[in-house]
């Protein structure tokens, strides 16, 4: 009793040095990655934060002004530009959740359905995906332009000249034509995260409500709909975490001036103006930029939270 | 064996040869600038000054950044290209001690003191060495002008007539590119020098008047009034498609900068331009003409070759430099003497900006621009969009500039 007692003791102790082993391996195995993260997530963050407290022009000694830059920002001479650019960045993520999430599913729909070309309709969906944006912002500049660009020359055309705008020289056209491009862009990408949605539905739940009569509509609003709302729930939360951090579709189509006039002016292209300056030789002020950037990590963290906890209760619950 | 001693041997030379010339590393804004360099290292090489230089460009947008975290961290290039003072990115360089002041080390016996005014810091330093004026104006095509039997404007009515003689004619009279918002802060701030005058400016300079002055309102107004003789659609045009409208003779007259000259030529070299002042409001009021000091050559303290890239410095201040400049890009060099290309409106607009200069201005090379918010950056640039797009009427425009500018400019503060 006492050996197999003193047996089982020493195969115990014997499984916690393992234990202990495999922490010290994965620390090591995790330690490249760590290094990284510290290096280029943590401490810029935490530096942005600290200088979002300073006034700092790029070069020399750095100015404490405490919640200065805050009071500016939220408040101050640049109140307005804040609140215009963070009701852009909610218009922004309300349309393009609209858009990129309801025409997502329905193309899903649509090339799960097909039998014929359903490869070729995929990669022509996705194929906008692969362009870097800057090209995206650069061949969009050249399609809109009034005079010589494709949409409008299309539109005179067919007949449809009065419908040719200055699509991104409109203040009321110019944001809602950025979206559209930004549409354009990554809808493939939601494409194809609801086609794996789509697949992943049991195929006898279909085939049980066609024996029983349901109509297209019905399958896809009683059956398909309910189904994929935790891609939805997914995906609508990294868009907002996405959305709030728009910059490049912005600058390459609009510029940093987020023209005309502010009208397509988002949080990111304000954090870009403050931080380095405006045109020629006006103020550039790191400090001002960082206290931006503090501001839209605390719009975007609660949902990133969110979004945490809603995968983590999700993969528990599986 | 004996093709690996040729090229052993083809390898040592490139080195002692590399490591015989210095190489002098200048970054700038102007790409423009690259066949400049290449004539000048040329010209100092065949002085017996063993240089190479190494010319880099970058996105205007992008530049200044790109030079504040390169110096910022030990590194960057041996000379840049300076914005103008007084401005915060250069003074920012200078308090930081990231630009060297180069009085006693290069003569500036050729330069005017107004232009080397705009490379004087607060300190009384000389920081850099003066490359360009600009001078900005209306640029018009001659042949158009011609056509119609038009002729100079002498004062805003007429340039308004001549406008309109253009679009019943069914010539776009003017092409404005309303999405770059610099560009209409410039067209705005050349208006102002000519409408308004040198003598309001300094009045608005001095706080004895503000942006709500009628007359301020007043040059709203008359550039408000003048988009209809804007092309269509033109809030979404930019400076590519004013260059390629012009060049190819779509719009009859730009507003804009001597600069665009030697794009215009490149893009059709046929294309025949004349210049002038924007007109007075008033027939007995003379025009004054937008000149500025484009920027400056300095010297860096990170320079691993000070002593080399002073020796660039020092043939950048002579007149030779400045005729190298004019000839590779037919824009003004700020050196006095050089010899200016045969080319009639480089004489014309040389000839302007010695003599009717406008000794006060609100745009580039203003206090006005030199903090936040800026009356270029925040007020005219969207300003004028705003007026353009009919969001804001030429009275909130002027409000805007007011409530902007007094929120930091001490004399602007009491009005």
């Amino acid at each position: 009793m006492a050996r197999r007692f003193a047996l089982k003791r020493r195969a115990t102790l014997r499984k916690g040095i393992a234990v202990s082993i495999k922490k010290r391996y994965v620390l090591l195995f995790v330690l490249p990655a760590l290094i990284l993260y510290v290096t280029f997530v943590i401490y810029p963050f935490i530096f942005s934060f600290i200088l979002s407290f300073y006034k700092w022009p790029g070069a020399g000694a750095k100015t404490f002004v405490g919640l200065q830059n805050f009071k500016d920002i939220l408040f101050g001479s640049f109140g307005n530009e804040f609140r215009n650019a963070f009701m852009h960045n909610i218009y922004y993520f309300i349309l393009v959740t609209i858009f990129e999430l309801g025409l997502g599913f329905l193309l899903a729909i649509f090339l799960v359905s097909i039998v014929k070309g359903k490869r070729f309709f995929q990669m022509m969906v996705y194929l906008p995906n692969i362009i870097s944006m800057i090209l995206v912002g650069f061949i969009w500049s050249m399609m809109l332009n009034p005079q010589i660009g494709l949409v409008n020359q299309f539109l005179r055309h067919v007949g449809l000249g009065a419908l040719a705008q200055p699509w991104l020289g409109d203040p009321n056209l110019a944001l809602n034509t950025i979206i559209a491009v930004n549409v354009w862009r990554n809808l493939g990408f939601y494409v194809l995260v609801f086609t794996a949605s789509l697949l992943d539905i049991p195929r006898e739940l279909l085939e049980a409500a066609y024996i029983d009569g349901a109509s297209n509509f019905k399958v896809i609003t009683k059956i398909l709909f309910p189904l994929t709302i935790p891609t939805f729930q997914t995906l609508s939360i990294l868009l907002f975490i996405w959305t709030f951090n728009v910059f490049d579709i912005v600058y390459a189509l609009e510029g940093a001036q987020a023209g005309p006039f502010r009208s397509t002016d988002v949080l990111g292209t304000l954090f870009y103006r403050t931080a380095f300056g405006g045109l020629g030789s006006s103020r550039a002020d790191f400090g001002l930029g960082a206290a931006v950037a503090v501001l839209i990590f605390l719009v975007v963290m609660p949902l990133s939270l969110v979004y945490a906890y809603v995968v983590d209760r999700r993969s528990r619950n599986a | 064996m004996r093709k690996v001693m040729v090229f052993s041997s083809i390898l040592v030379l490139l080195v002692i040869m590399m490591m015989a010339s210095t190489t002098i590393q200048i970054w700038s804004w102007r790409s423009q600038d690259a066949p400049v360099w290449k004539e000048v290292q040329k010209e100092m090489n065949a002085q017996g000054i063993d240089v190479k230089i190494d010319f880099r460009s970058f996105l205007p947008t992008e530049y200044d950044s790109k030079v504040q975290i390169a110096l910022q961290g030990g590194k960057g290039p041996d000379i840049i290209y300076s914005r103008r003072l007084p401005g915060q990115r250069t003074q920012a360089l200078i308090d930081a001690g990231l630009l060297v002041p180069i009085d006693g080390k290069v003569s500036f016996s050729h330069f005017n003191t107004s232009v080397l005014n705009f490379i004087k810091a607060s300190n009384g330093k000389h920081y850099g060495v003066p490359f360009a004026v600009q001078v900005v104006g209306i640029f018009y095509n001659k042949d158009i002008y011609k056509k119609y039997g038009l002729k100079v404007p002498k004062t805003w009515s007429e340039l308004v007539k001549n406008a309109e003689t253009l679009k019943k004619n069914g010539v776009t009279p003017f092409f404005v590119p309303g999405k770059a918002g610099w560009a209409l802060a410039m067209q705005h701030a050349m208006t102002g020098v000519s409408v308004l005058g040198p003598c309001w400016i300094k009045r608005l300079l001095d706080g004895e008047t503000n942006f709500l002055d009628p007359a301020w309102v007043h040059v709203n107004k008359l550039l408000n009034d003048l988009k209809v003789y804007y092309q269509k659609g033109y809030m979404a045009n930019t400076t590519d498609d004013l260059n390629a409208a012009f060049a190819f003779g779509q719009a009859a007259m730009v507003f804009y900068g001597i600069w665009g000259y030697g794009m215009w030529k490149e893009l059709n070299p046929n294309v025949n331009v004349g210049y002038f002042m924007v007109p007075p409001d008033c027939e007995y009021s003379q025009p004054w003409a937008y000149v500025f000091m484009d920027g400056s050559l300095a010297l860096t303290s990170n320079s691993k070759h000070p002593d080399m890239a002073l020796k660039v410095l020092q043939f950048a201040a002579t007149p030779r430099f400045g005729t190298i400049f004019a000839k590779e890009t037919l824009n003004i060099p700020a050196v006095k003497g050089a010899t200016m290309p045969n080319v009639p409106i480089l004489q014309k607009v040389l000839k302007v900006a010695e003599e009717h200069a406008s000794p006060y201005v609100y745009w580039v090379g203003s206090v006005l621009t030199a903090h936040s918010p800026s009356l270029y950056t925040d007020v005219l640039s969207p300003g004028m969009q705003a007026m353009y797009a009919g969001k804001i009427t030429p009275e909130e425009f002027a409000k805007m500039a007011q409530d902007k500018i007094s929120q930091w400019y001490k004399p602007l503060m009491k009005k």
